[in-house]
């Protein structure tokens, strides 16, 4: 199927992710195309099965239950964009609030 | 330059102290500057790593495999004494507080961290011209491309400036610019090496791999830095890989090659590499036959729904909160403030995988593409199964489609630059190990050939690749 702007603007809108309006085009004909390249995969039968394949252990394993110190070089207040009182600071959640 | 082992003997004894390796690194680094291969090194810390082996007991010194062996690290693996970018504006100046399992195992076996290397940004890309940070030239070539993502390692090793160096694998960014510059690529089997700070692009898919001048050199690295983790849920509970005893010859191997990995439009330099390879295998007392990997063909549409619809999970944590360069949008809000650090701080073809993975992750897509994805990528799996299984020891194929292609070739067609990967996507897919090894050149360009093993068979395909080596000279023209 084609892309549309809409699909562009839509999973942009998903991936929290701003696109420049003078981007889209581009962004439309080459997600388009990348799309339609993938539909490839259309061409197997979806009768055609082979055992569930999973990278890595079957089963995944389990550290003891215990609490370790976390060996880091720095505190996350020398991480952290802001650190306020023991908290990382945001600006406000009023978008998400308004939903 | 010296080889891996050549220069751990040299340092371990005494006879050539690491300060003159250190001192030496960064010379060369110096002198490889115009290759734009390296993002953070410091002359200072080359010295002060190689001044503390230098005060070690010489019996302590020994012991160490790697001792003064200079590595150059893949900016997208972090360490605690130098910045970690991804080659990207969102990370810039971010400094990790721990290191890496690999770079701690590296560490701890007396290697010196060189520098931190250009990459396609957060390892997206198969030619290095998407860095923020500005393209990486071939060594041999100023206007063509290393390959990529892992382009900066490559071409460092090429250009001789250091012995090994690490990159990561998702789509065969390692072994592809190994190819193109004419070293040794080294994809080991997914969850050999641990990924523990190797920031994650494909998680199913990434694994942490190694360059060398030689064979030699890479199979030392990779003993080093293989072996569980318990940081790493998916390590294989496998011990660290120890090399075999030196091959004399092939006999009592059978080589599988696929015939839809020799398509009848296959570049004629690159078909002359893998028919030298072909011979000297031959030569060797090794087997040859004819197969078949069916599923071949669907391998890069399906690697790019489940590389982009891994990364477009993972670098969600890349909003100006848990990680990445603050940008404040108009609005003011958090919501705001991750489109706008988002928008601004990823580059073009970085957006452009996060929109594709979210794309195809989305209600109403989902089906259609990423768990189809999921039912071609076991098809995939189960051709390698069954060839092995029909007793094949290791398969050979081109490592790439062409040699290095110029700058600029394929950057405006991003389909055009996914089928790069078209020989290599297919193992990260299926999870087993696979290396490129140089066999010749064309138009004086590196051809590789690509050798894949069974799943854990690392040591085996090593010892293999060891001995083709010492029968084909990579810098004599395969035509």
């Amino acid at each position: 199927m084609s892309i549309r702007r809409e699909d562009v603007l839509h999973v942009a809108r998903l991936a929290e992710l701003d696109v420049a309006e003078a981007d889209l085009p581009k962004l439309v004909e080459q997600m388009g195309r990348i799309v339609g390249f993938v539909e490839q995969l259309n061409e197997v039968p979806a009768g055609e099965q082979a055992p569930p394949f999973l990278a890595g252990p079957a089963k995944t394993p389990l550290r003891a239950d215990l609490v370790a110190p976390v060996p880091l070089v720095r505190p996350p207040s020398a991480i952290a964009p802001e650190f306020i009182h023991g908290f990382f600071s945001v600006p406000r959640l009023g978008a998400m609030e308004g939903e | 330059m010296s080889g891996v082992a050549a220069i751990a003997d040299g340092v371990a004894s005494g006879s050539a102290p690491a300060a003159a390796v250190a001192r030496d690194t960064g010379e060369r680094l110096r002198r490889a500057a115009d290759l734009n291969a390296t993002l953070h090194w410091s002359q200072e810390l080359l010295d002060r790593d190689a001044a503390r082996l230098d005060r070690l007991p010489p019996a302590e010194r020994a012991r160490l495999p790697l001792v003064g062996v200079p590595v150059a690290l893949k900016d997208n693996i972090v360490t605690t004494d130098q910045p970690t970018t991804c080659a990207s504006r969102i990370l810039e100046g971010y400094v990790s507080p721990y290191d890496a399992t690999v770079v701690a195992r590296l560490k701890a076996a007396g290697a010196i961290i060189a520098c931190k290397t250009n990459l396609d940004e957060f390892a997206m890309g198969s030619s290095t011209e998407h860095s923020a940070w500005g393209r990486v030239k071939h060594p041999l070539d100023p206007a063509r491309v290393p390959g990529g993502s892992s382009g900066g390692s490559a071409a460092l090793v090429a250009a001789g400036v250091v012995p090994a160096a690490l990159g990561s694998e998702t789509g065969g960014s390692v072994r592809q610019p190994a190819s193109f510059c004419g070293v040794v690529g080294v994809k080991p089997s997914y969850g050999r090496v641990s990924r523990f700070g190797l920031v994650a692009f494909g998680s199913s898919l990434d694994q942490v791999s190694v360059f060398g001048r030689s064979v030699d050199d890479a199979a030392r690295v990779l003993a080093v830095i293989s072996g569980n983790d318990p940081n790493d849920a998916t390590s294989a509970a496998e011990p660290p890989m120890t090399l075999e005893p030196a091959r004399r010859d092939l006999r009592g191997l059978t080589f599988g090659i696929p015939g839809e990995y020799v398509p009848a439009d296959l570049d004629p330099g690159v078909k002359a590499g893998l028919d030298r390879a072909v011979q000297a295998i031959q030569d060797l007392g090794g087997t040859v036959r004819q197969v078949s990997l069916p599923h071949t063909r669907f391998a890069v549409p399906c690697y790019y729904i489940v590389a982009p619809a891994e990364a477009a999970a993972n670098l969600a944590r890349y909003d100006g909160v848990r990680y990445g360069q603050r940008r404040v949008g108009p609005e003011g809000d958090v919501r705001a403030l991750y489109r706008a650090t988002r928008g601004q701080g990823f580059g073009p073809e970085v957006r452009r995988r996060i929109l594709i993975g979210t794309y195809v992750l989305s209600s109403g897509y989902y089906d259609a593409y990423y768990r189809k994805a999921q039912q071609v990528r076991a098809l995939l799996a189960d051709d390698f199964r069954k060839v092995f299984a029909a007793g094949v020891d290791l398969l050979l194929t081109p490592t790439t489609p062409t040699p290095a292609f110029k700058a600029g070739e394929k950057t405006e067609d991003p389909v055009a630059m996914y089928l790069a990967d078209i020989f290599t996507c297919s193992l990260n897919l299926a999870a087993l190990p696979a290396m490129s090894l140089p066999v010749g050149r064309s138009g004086g360009l590196p051809v590789g050939a690509q050798l894949v093993a069974p799943m854990f068979a690392d040591a085996r395909m090593l010892s293999v690749a060891a001995v083709l080596e010492t029968v084909l000279d990579a810098t004599r023209e395969v035509r």
